[in-house]
This record gives structure tokens, C-alpha cells and sequence, in this order.
């Protein structure tokens, strides 16, 4: 073991690689894919083709979970270990991010419903519903994951929508909002309770597939930003799911381990989420050092060059601590210890590094960043970043995450 | 391959200067009343290595053991008592002086010369007040044959009163302002070699904070260091790898200060229940405990950057860069950490039954120690926008915020 931080030889190939592309390719996109509020599909197509011939979806990428995963079961944890899957996919998630933070969540795959079918599914639910995204040349395919709804967000344990055993089926009644994919998704892993009352323990997991009676879309979200990004709401009326579809089949439920199924999900996603923050707000702040660059005369230390070279250093550091506890976070995960806390740092730390990175590079840029003409990136990546703080865990969740860990006998508030 | 844990030589080492550095943590109070280390802890200090060589080439004398070695041992220190990691015996900054400035038989020469117990290195590099007629040092260096004749005053000197050898900065060259610098090795008993009285500081009581005054000591030639072939460099990396000393001793703090209060919200209760329950209270310790693993991390990965400088695999402007992000953020993670300690513990914070006002006051001086954040900030914002360093502008000069060296 050593304290390091050089990449390994793959890693800095694919580092290289996924920022070329990042920035040559999808960032010229990525300004009409928000204002017609979807990533071109064909552009999705070429992209899996190309993930695909570089070693299999997720793996050609290095990111897991959140794309192209067509993996059925993570990798073994010594080969994990060692070829520090985790990290390479922090540090692919972040280049990525450089071009276009909506692309990296709408890219097809299992997504966030990836992460519970393999840790909860039975052999045959895994093998049913994620071998459906080995093939996609006959069109692409997502999964969603389902959790919150209109009275129930952070707190995870209050949702109300309803499940109920009806002979071979259960019947979900109730309504999910802000579900990525959802709308297009072919299932989504929906989480419903068998009486409030039980808290946690009345849990349960459905993959729900598109075409189930009773299940519909609702509205589909206009947001501030990631407008490329499909935001839906899942609508469940009656709906009746095969019992096939319990998510690890009726023994799982016996302990708590329906909402652990839920939260196991973020402690791989959260560091996910936190490089794709960086990734953003990397962006914004090269595109600041640029201007600075370009339109100061840097061989003069006037005082007001002085100072805007403070608020530069400042951005840079933040997001430099973020990336640090991003890297470590991902490292725990591939060693196997336990990272719920550096899970939450990182998210926390992330998100607000690189909300100031936006807003310092809009004020540093002066009235030339708030135009959406010439500087429409910086204006993109401004309305993009603040959703970062909120998704997977505003940064009051984590805080919560994080403090219960701290002090003892700290159950909840 | 990116790593997050010592290797095995590492965690011997830390386990070791930790169990020397708990004995210091017993007499905290004790330490600063009497305002120096005790006697067996000096000793045992020196027996240790422990005094600025670690992270020192061989060439030049040191350990050669690298830079993560050394803030890992720093830090370990300092989590008992940052005042402590300032005042041990040995070369201290000095040692890091004549790595990056001197060649590498000065290096070793100076390095020598304080290996025995109870010797002291140090760097006198600021000045009360800055110069008016020009830019540069009021500290003058001038030629006379084959030496150099120093004269003026330097100020918040770091064992200023009791060091054995100085490397002294002084003005050269005074129409070149701060490009006109040069540095000397002067040892004790140089006539015209002065101490003023020690200072009486806010932070850090066991460390020796004094002005050294110069009236015509006179140097060889061969006293003179270079600096390689670019001074101006040779002086910020200098000023950066010590700074970045000073950072790992800022982590070692914030983890205390942090650990400290963690346990008091624990304990105290009010309103029936541990007033750590409380989310005002619970938020702002997540928050001093991300302070911590980040600030640890940073200062990690710039010092693993130096040891890949030195290996020839990173640029020097990477570990620099690297460095003034490090430096920067463990400054002010102390501060927010010392002061939040303090702020936790309520009016208990504020008297000293409990040692968390030592850390704020610690922490604030050590934000004054070797560079400030804003220095850090200039020198990180220059690697970036591929500016030259103006050194003005980057080190703590006395036209701006002095510092103690």
C-alpha cells in the first residue's frame, strides 16, 4: 500500500480519451440538445457502438452504473481492487461531465436501477432485465429507479406509495416524481410499502415494466437546467405487477433490507455524482482561467489582477479538495471498506465547489458570461450545476449521512 | 494506481512519533507555560530524526525519506501539539533552506554542523518594515573582497534567539529589487551577530519567535548560496515545501480540534439530549470533518507530487501548483476548525480546563507561518495561467504580509 496519486497507464489512456471526446465532440452538441430538451438518440446509438468495440458498454467507458452497464454482476473484488474500477470511473464520470452533464444521465442502460437488480435481483431477475441492454441495434433501452415522490424526497422511509399481494400479483398504487429515464425507461425499480406503518420494514422493490396495466407517464419536467436530461413522473394506478417482479423474491423482505436495497444504491453513486459535478465545474472554471488568460495583461501584478487571480485560485482549490475526497471515497469503495461518510463528503463537497465555480466564472467573465450568445456554455453550465447539490442527496442529507457517523448515539433528528 | 494508505515503513514510523509526540500531548499545558519543550523530549526528538531532514536528499544530508513521509510525521506531531512541531531542535527550515538554495555540499555542511542534541537551525528571511526608497530587502549583503559584509534587521525569525546556524536573506543587488536577493549560511557567535527578545505571540507559545540583527557580520563567498541556476525558483520552492510542512501540521490540528469537539457535543447535553443531536451543531462538525479529509488529502497528494519531482515522473510547476491548493485550504481548515471548536464548547471553549482555545490561537498563527493562503492562492493562480511568478507577489515580503520563518 502507498499514499499515491498517479494514474495507471489504462487509466490515463482512458482519461485522455473520454476528454477528447468530451470537448470536441459532445460540447459542440451539447447546446442544442438543451434547447430541444433531449440527446439525440443516433448520437446515443454511435456512442454505446463505440463503448461497446472498447471492451464491452460500461467497461469500454469505465463508467458503471449510470451508463452503458450491461454488465450482470460487478466485478470480483480482488480484480476490483486492483484495477481500481471505482476510481477509473470517477475519473472517466468527470471528463465526461467536461462536455455535457445531461448526456452522462440520459445515456441508455440500467442506470441508477442498475445498481439494487444486482445487488437484491434473483439470478433470474438479474438475467431477465439487464440482459436486455447487451443488444441495443434494434434500439436503446434504459432502466430507472423510482424512489421519491411528491411527499416523500430525502426521507426515503415516509413514501406512500402502496403495494398489496393480490394472488400472483401485487397491486402498486401511488406516484414517483423526478425519475430520470422514467418516462422512456423499459422497467423501472419502483419502491413501494406494504403498511407506512412499518417504516422501513414494509418496504418493497418491483422492477415495473413499461406496458404494465395500470402503470402511465405523468408529466414530463421543465427544469433550470440538465434540460437534455428526461425528468418524468411515474403514475401507478391499480397496477398490477407479476409476484416474478419482487426484486429478490419474498425471503429478502423477512429484515430491513428493503430500504437498505434503496440506499445501498448511493454509496456507489454519490462519488459518481460528485465527478460529474467536477466535471462541470472544471469546466466552467478552465473557461474563466481562459478569459483570464485572453483579456488581462498577466505580466503586470497590478492589485486587480491580484485579485482576480485569488478568486481563480480559490475555485481551483475547492474543487481540488472535492476531487481528493472524490478519489478517496471511489478508493474505499474498490477496496471494500465501507464509504457512506466519504461517499457523502464527496457529494457535499462536489456539488458546492462546483456551484462557486459557476457563479465566480460568470462574475469573472463580467457581463460577457452572462451572455447567451457568445459565452451560451458558461450560461449552460451555470442553470446545469445547481441540481448537483440537490439529486442523490441535497447537501443537508449528507450532512445528515455524515454527522450520524460522527457522534454517537446520533439516530436521526 | 491512485492509494490512500501508508506504506508499511510509513506506519512504523508514524506509530513511532506518535507514541513520542503522546508524551507531549500529556504536558500539553505544561509545554507552553514553560514555552519550550522539555529537555528529555528534545533529546528524544533528536534520536529520533525528527527536525526538518526527513524529506532531505541524502546527497544533501537528509533522511531522504520524501515528502508524504514527512507531512505524515508532521501531522502526527502536531495532532498532539502543533506548537511542538515548530519547536523541535534539529535544522527545521533551515534544512529545507539549504536543500533547495544551497548545493549539495553546503547542504550537507549545514546539515552536520546541527546533528548534535540542542542545536537549532534557522531562517532569517523578514523584515519589520518595508523598504521605502525601493523594492527589496532593507537588509543589505555587500561585497568586500572575497566576503559579504550584512547588515540590517530581520524579524519574526523562528528560533531566532538560540539557533546555532542562519541562512540569511539579504539584498544584493538593490536596484534588482526582489530579483536582488541573495541568501547566506551565517553560524553563531559571527561577530556583529545579534538576538533581540523574544516575542510574545498570540499562538504556538512553545516555539521561539525573535529578530536577529546583523551589524557588519561578515561571511566567506562560499557562504553565499546560489540557488542553482535560478534563484527566484530555488526561493518559491523553498518557501512552498516548507509551507506545505506547515499545512500538514494544519491537518493535524483540524483532526484534533475536530476529534476534541466531536466528544464534548457527545457528552454535554442540554435541552435533554447531547446538544450533538442538535443539527446546528451536528451540520457544522460534518462540516470541520470534511475540512479535515480534504485538507489531509490535498496535502497528501501535493507532498506524493514533490517525491515524483524528485524522482523525475511530475513537473515541478504540478507540485506546485498542488502544493498552493494544499497550503491554501489546510490554512483556512484550521482556522475554521480551531474557531468552531471553541464556538462548540461554548464558554467552556473560551477557558483553558479545555485545550481547544490553544488550537484556535495555534491555528491562527500558523495561517502567519511561512506562507499565507494568499500567497498559496498567487503562486497556485500563476502555475495555472501560466504566469511567471513575481515574487513580490508570491512570497511574504514586508511590503506585504509578513510572515514567520
Amino acid at each position: 500500500m502507498t499514499i499515491e496519486f498517479s494514474l495507471t497507464d489504462r487509466q490515463r489512456q482512458l482519461k485522455e480519451m473520454i476528454h477528447r471526446f468530451a470537448v470536441d465532440v459532445v460540447r459542440p452538441r451539447s447546446l442544442a440538445w438543451d434547447r430541444q430538451h433531449f440527446v439525440d438518440e443516433d448520437f446515443m446509438a454511435s456512442f454505446v457502438q463505440m463503448a461497446n468495440a472498447m471492451g464491452g458498454g460500461a467497461g469500454g467507458f469505465g463508467i458503471q452504473g449510470m451508463s452503458a452497464g450491461t454488465k450482470l454482476e460487478d466485478e470480483p473484488a480482488d480484480k476490483k481492487k486492483k484495477s481500481g474500477q471505482m476510481v477509473s470511473t470517477v475519473l472517466s464520470a468527470e471528463e465526461l461531465a467536461l462536455g455535457d452533464g445531461a448526456l452522462l444521465i440520459s445515456l441508455p442502460g440500467p442506470g441508477l436501477g442498475g445498481p439494487p437488480v444486482r445487488a437484491s435481483g434473483t439470478p433470474e431477475q438479474k438475467e431477465r432485465f439487464l440482459s436486455i441492454f447487451k443488444d441495443m441495434s434494434q434500439g436503446l433501452k434504459w432502466g430507472a429507479y423510482g424512489l421519491t415522490e411528491p411527499g416523500a424526497g430525502s426521507d426515503v422511509a415516509g413514501i406512500r406509495t402502496s403495494c398489496r399481494k393480490d394472488g400472483k400479483h401485487w397491486v402498486l398504487d401511488g406516484r414517483k416524481c423526478y425519475i430520470t429515464n422514467g418516462g422512456r425507461a423499459s422497467w423501472n425499480v419502483i419502491f413501494a410499502t406494504i403498511d407506512p406503518a412499518l417504516g422501513r420494514a414494509g418496504h418493497r422493490a418491483f422492477v415495473v415494466e413499461k406496458g404494465t396495466p395500470g402503470f402511465s407517464i405523468g408529466k414530463i419536467e421543465d427544469k433550470m437546467g440538465l434540460r437534455a436530461s428526461e425528468t418524468a413522473e411515474l403514475v401507478l394506478e391499480e397496477c398490477r405487477v407479476p409476484e416474478e417482479n419482487l426484486l429478490g423474491g419474498e425471503e429478502k423482505y423477512q429484515s430491513k433490507e428493503g430500504f437498505m436495497t434503496a440506499m445501498k444504491t448511493f454509496d456507489n453513486t454519490r462519488p459518481l455524482v460528485a465527478a460529474m459535478a467536477l466535471g462541470i465545474g472544471r469546466a466552467a472554471y478552465e473557461y474563466a482561467r481562459d478569459f483570464v488568460k485572453e483579456n488581462y495583461l498577466l505580466s503586470r501584478p497590478i492589485p486587480r489582477y491580484a485579485a482576480i487571480a485569488e478568486r481563480l485560485a480559490r475555485v481551483g482549490r475547492q474543487l481540488a479538495a472535492a476531487r481528493v475526497v472524490t478519489w478517496r471515497a471511489a478508493w474505499l469503495a474498490d477496496q471494500e471498506i465501507a464509504n457512506a461518510k466519504e461517499a457523502s463528503m464527496s457529494k457535499a463537497l462536489a456539488g458546492q465547489a462546483a456551484i462557486r465555480a459557476c457563479i465566480e466564472a460568470i462574475e469573472i467573465c463580467g457581463a460577457h458570461g452572462a451572455i447567451a450568445e457568445e459565452h451560451q456554455l458558461l450560461e449552460k453550465w451555470f442553470r446545469d450545476i445547481k441540481v448537483y447539490d440537490i439529486f442523490e442527496g441535497t447537501g443537508q442529507i449528507q450532512r445528515i449521512v455524515i454527522s450520524k457517523r460522527l457522534i454517537e448515539g446520533l439516530k436521526g433528528f | 494506481m491512485i492509494g490512500f494508505e501508508p506504506s508499511e515503513d510509513q506506519k512504523l514510523m508514524r506509530d513511532a512519533v506518535a507514541g513520542f509526540a503522546d508524551t507531549l500531548g500529556a504536558r500539553l499545558r505544561e509545554v507552553e507555560k514553560a514555552r519550550e519543550l522539555p529537555a528529555d523530549a528534545r533529546k528524544t526528538a533528536v534520536e529520533m530524526g525528527l527536525g526538518g531532514s526527513v524529506s532531505v536528499a541524502e546527497s544533501h544530508g537528509g533522511a531522504g525519506l520524501g515528502m508524504v513521509t514527512a507531512v505524515l510525521l508532521e501531522e502526527t506531531i502536531a495532532a498532539r501539539d502543533a506548537a511542538a512541531a515548530f519547536a523541535l531542535p534539529g535544522a527545521g527550515a533551515l534544512a529545507t533552506a539549504v536543500a533547495e538554495l544551497g548545493t549539495a555540499e553546503q547542504a550537507r555542511a549545514a546539515l552536520e554542523s546541527l546533528a548534535g542534541p540542542d542545536r537549532f537551525g534557522a531562517v532569517a528571511w523578514g523584515e519589520k518594515a518595508p523598504n521605502r526608497e525601493r523594492a527589496g530587502f532593507s537588509t543589505t549583503a555587500e561585497r568586500e573582497g572575497d566576503s559579504w559584509i550584512l547588515r540590517g534587521e530581520k524579524a519574526h525569525v523562528l528560533h531566532g534567539d538560540r539557533a546555532d546556524v542562519f541562512v540569511v536573506f539579504a539584498q544584493v543587488d538593490p536596484a534588482k529589487g526582489w530579483d536582488g536577493v541573495g541568501a547566506f549560511v551565517v553560524e553563531k557567535g559571527a561577530p556583529g551577530l545579534g538576538a533581540g527578545p523574544r516575542a510574545t505571540t498570540l499562538g504556538l507559545d512553545a516555539a521561539s519567535f525573535a529578530s536577529v540583527t546583523l551589524d557588519g557580520v561578515r561571511v566567506p563567498d562560499a557562504a553565499r548560496l546560489l540557488g542553482g541556476d535560478d534563484f527566484g525558483a530555488a526561493l518559491v520552492r523553498f518557501f512552498v515545501k516548507e509551507g506545505l510542512k506547515v499545512a500538514a501540521r494544519c491537518v493535524g490540528l483540524c483532526q484534533t480540534a475536530v476529534a476534541v469537539t466531536t466528544t464534548y457535543v457527545t457528552d454535554r447535553k442540554a435541552f435533554g439530549k447531547p446538544i450533538g443531536h442538535f443539527q446546528a451543531i451536528a451540520f457544522t462538525v460534518a462540516d470541520r470533518a470534511m475540512d479535515v479529509d480534504a485538507a489531509r488529502a490535498l496535502v497528501w497528494r501535493a507532498a506524493s507530487l514533490w517525491d515524483q519531482v524528485a524522482a523525475g515522473t511530475a513537473k515541478e510547476r504540478d507540485a506546485l501548483l498542488a502544493s498552493g491548493h494544499a497550503i491554501s485550504f489546510a490554512q483556512e481548515a484550521a482556522m475554521r476548525c480551531g474557531d468552531d471548536a471553541v464556538q462548540l464548547h461554548g464558554g467552556a471553549g473560551f477557558v483553558r480546563d479545555y485545550p481547544v482555545e490553544k488550537l484556535m490561537r495555534d491555528a491562527k498563527q500558523m495561517q502567519l507561518c511561512v506562507l499565507t493562503a494568499e500567497h498559496a492562492d498567487q503562486i497556485a493562480a500563476a502555475c495555472e495561467l501560466g504566469a511567471p511568478f513575481d515574487l513580490g507577489l508570491v512570497l511574504p515580503t514586508p511590503e506585504g504580509v509578513g510572515t514567520f520563518v
